[in-house]
């Protein structure tokens, strides 16, 4: 027998009221600092210095102390010349692929002198993922760990809810969104959350498109760090300005949410590590191969001649509609399997400032990596194809109005 | 099944020894993922599922958990409580109850309640219900063998006796 809803709750009060008591309840001092971090007047600081905590222990951790401290010497000092030494055949096809390309696309073979330019399968693959995104991501994993457990995500979101709404979504959102800043892949799982096909669609277009994860942060960090604000300046303009588009044109609802928002807990050093520990080793599983075989692909394309081919072909739309090199096809080729390696292409592509930034913005907006690619497909097929439409769409209207206000502003042509 | 974030992760993890993401907000976990443990000897199998408010999902992660309980009709189900806001959790429990699965029920974050000056006669509770009631605290272990071994004798019963065993509707 099921009872009706109204049953059902006259029943679960005469249990209630048999069974429990509820004693009187003090206000605690947890419960005044849950408050003031969800109030706007004093929830707003503090968010902003959560997060800018958040990005100077990310760039001081795995950017200075890290990267530069440590791994660019070790790779750059001893395994690069190491390797270059000891590989035979330089100069050879299997030498350009494994471990210094020497000068890619130049006619005379030079040895690299940094791991960002050798472009080996060895050398920059090996560098990429373990000297650069590997601190990366592994700090901002620790962070977003203490976050998560600490119950603070759902307080963001509350404060978050209005600016949300103009785009279609709501508070909840940030939690899919900074989930993505780690990984794309455990985002688009994240959008389950969200209550409306609409609400998913919306979200899981802007993640894929807007969103770094923090691969590509760490190596953005690295090889552009004076560009860093333009360019993560650009993606949230873009994340707002799309995100109100697809609010208006995409049919369906965008409901009110109602949260629970949990106390806050102090957080287990077991489960953070434990947390720590799986996401790290699940993103060496994926990228690692994912980032040397990209480096393979890449290098083979330019060896085959396929990607020069690419950047004449392409050349009208890279240089007249986005002010960029036409030597960014390659980069764009590889980001499909990894963005951060294509970041790390871009840095030895001769440009201005402003041609970075949009080379930069380009790669991160531009179709999502493969493994993104899959869990989206995974969430329905539709959605994926109408998702890649509108990629179509913002990359060229997006990248053409980025050229457009470099133009204005005076520093591209 | 639970609702969200009450720590059906953290009893998994536990029972099963498994590492699914714990963290502290609702929508945590958003797909199922099953498991094993022994029960007396024996291996059982153990899914964890998203949570969900009722048997009516509102989204796709509810939506998962609801679809895994109605295609596995042979289960047993633990239902998780959070003890600090139990009226609502009872809900769910029966809901669950109704359809004839056997339950057990885990009164979760029983610290936080004691925290928060709330006291739940279990036994009375367990009594009206005609289901194993068990306190627990997951994360730091607490009831949870007690909990294991009040698993393997669950009954469905009729929502019939727990009126009466509640003195009626009205």
């Amino acid at each position: 027998m099921t009872l009706s809803l109204e049953e059902r709750w006259t029943l679960i009060d005469k249990i209630s009221r048999e069974t429990v008591t509820f004693g009187k309840y003090e206000h605690t001092l947890k419960d005044a600092i849950g408050e003031l971090t969800v109030k706007p007047l004093t929830g707003i600081p503090v968010a902003i210095a959560i997060m800018y905590g958040f990005w100077s222990a990310f760039g001081s951790f795995a950017g200075t102390l890290m990267t530069d401290g440590f791994f660019v010497k070790l790779f750059d000092g001893y395994w690069l010349p190491w390797l270059q030494g000891a590989f035979p055949g330089q100069g050879s096809w299997l030498y350009s692929i494994m471990v210094d390309a020497g000068g890619l696309g130049g006619s005379e073979f030079v040895l690299s002198d940094t791991c960002f330019e050798a472009f080996g399968v060895l050398t920059s693959g090996i560098f990429v993922a373990i000297g650069v995104v590997l601190p990366a991501i592994s700090i901002f994993y620790l962070m977003l760990a203490l976050l998560e457990d600490v119950g603070y995500m759902p307080r963001l979101a509350v404060l978050l809810d209005t600016v949300l709404h103009r785009v279609g979504l709501h508070g909840y959102a940030i939690v899919p969104t900074i989930l993505s800043l780690g990984c794309n892949v455990p985002g688009v799982a994240a959008t389950r959350i969200l209550e409306t096909k609409k609400q998913r669609f919306i979200m899981m277009t802007l993640l894929a498109i807007f969103i770094p994860c923090g691969a590509q942060i760490g190596i953005m960090d690295k090889v552009v760090p004076a560009l860093m604000g333009w360019i993560l300046l650009y993606l949230i303009i873009g994340y707002f300005i799309f995100g109100y588009i697809l609010n208006k044109v995409v049919p369906g609802k965008a409901p009110e949410f109602l949260i629970d928002v949990p106390p806050y807990r102090k957080p287990l050093m077991r489960n953070i590590t434990k947390k720590i520990w799986g996401r790290i080793t699940g993103f060496f599983k994926v990228a690692l191969p994912f980032v040397m075989l990209g480096c393979a692909i890449v290098n083979v394309l330019y060896l085959l001649g396929v990607i020069q081919w690419l950047g004449d072909v392409l050349a009208p739309i890279f240089v007249g509609w986005f002010g960029v090199p036409k030597e960014t096809a390659g980069p764009l080729v590889a980001a499909f399997l990894r963005k951060d390696l294509a970041v790390a292409q871009l840095s030895v592509i001769n440009m201005t400032d402003y041609q970075r930034i949009t080379a930069v913005v380009l790669v991160t907006i531009y179709f999502p990596c493969v493994a993104t690619f899959a869990m989206m497909l995974k969430e329905g097929w539709k959605e994926l194809i109408a998702a890649i439409g509108v990629l179509i769409i913002v990359v060229f209207t997006y990248g053409g109005l980025i050229h457009l206000i470099g133009i204005i502003l005076g520093v591209a042509e | 099944m639970g609702h969200p974030n009450v720590g059906k992760s953290v009893f998994f993890n536990r029972l099963t020894g498994a590492n699914v993401t714990e963290s502290n907000y609702p929508g945590t976990t958003v797909d199922y993922t099953k498991g094993w443990m022994k029960i007396e000897g024996e291996d059982v199998e153990l899914v964890d599922v998203p949570g969900t408010f009722s048997l009516d999902p509102k989204d796709k992660a509810e939506d998962v958990a609801v679809a895994m309980l109605h295609e596995t009709r042979d289960v047993k189900v633990i239902s998780v409580i959070d003890a600090s806001k139990i009226e609502r959790g009872l809900y769910l429990a029966l809901e669950i109850i109704e359809e004839g699965y056997p339950v057990v029920i885990a009164l979760n974050m029983w610290d936080v309640a004691w925290d928060k000056n709330i006291r739940i006669d279990a036994r009375k509770l367990e009594q009206i219900l005609g289901v194993p009631v068990v306190p627990t605290t997951a994360i730091s272990g607490e009831g949870i063998k007690e909990l294991v071994s009040r698993l393997k004798d669950i009954q469905p019963v009729e929502v019939d006796d727990i009126i009466a065993n509640a003195g009626g509707l009205t």
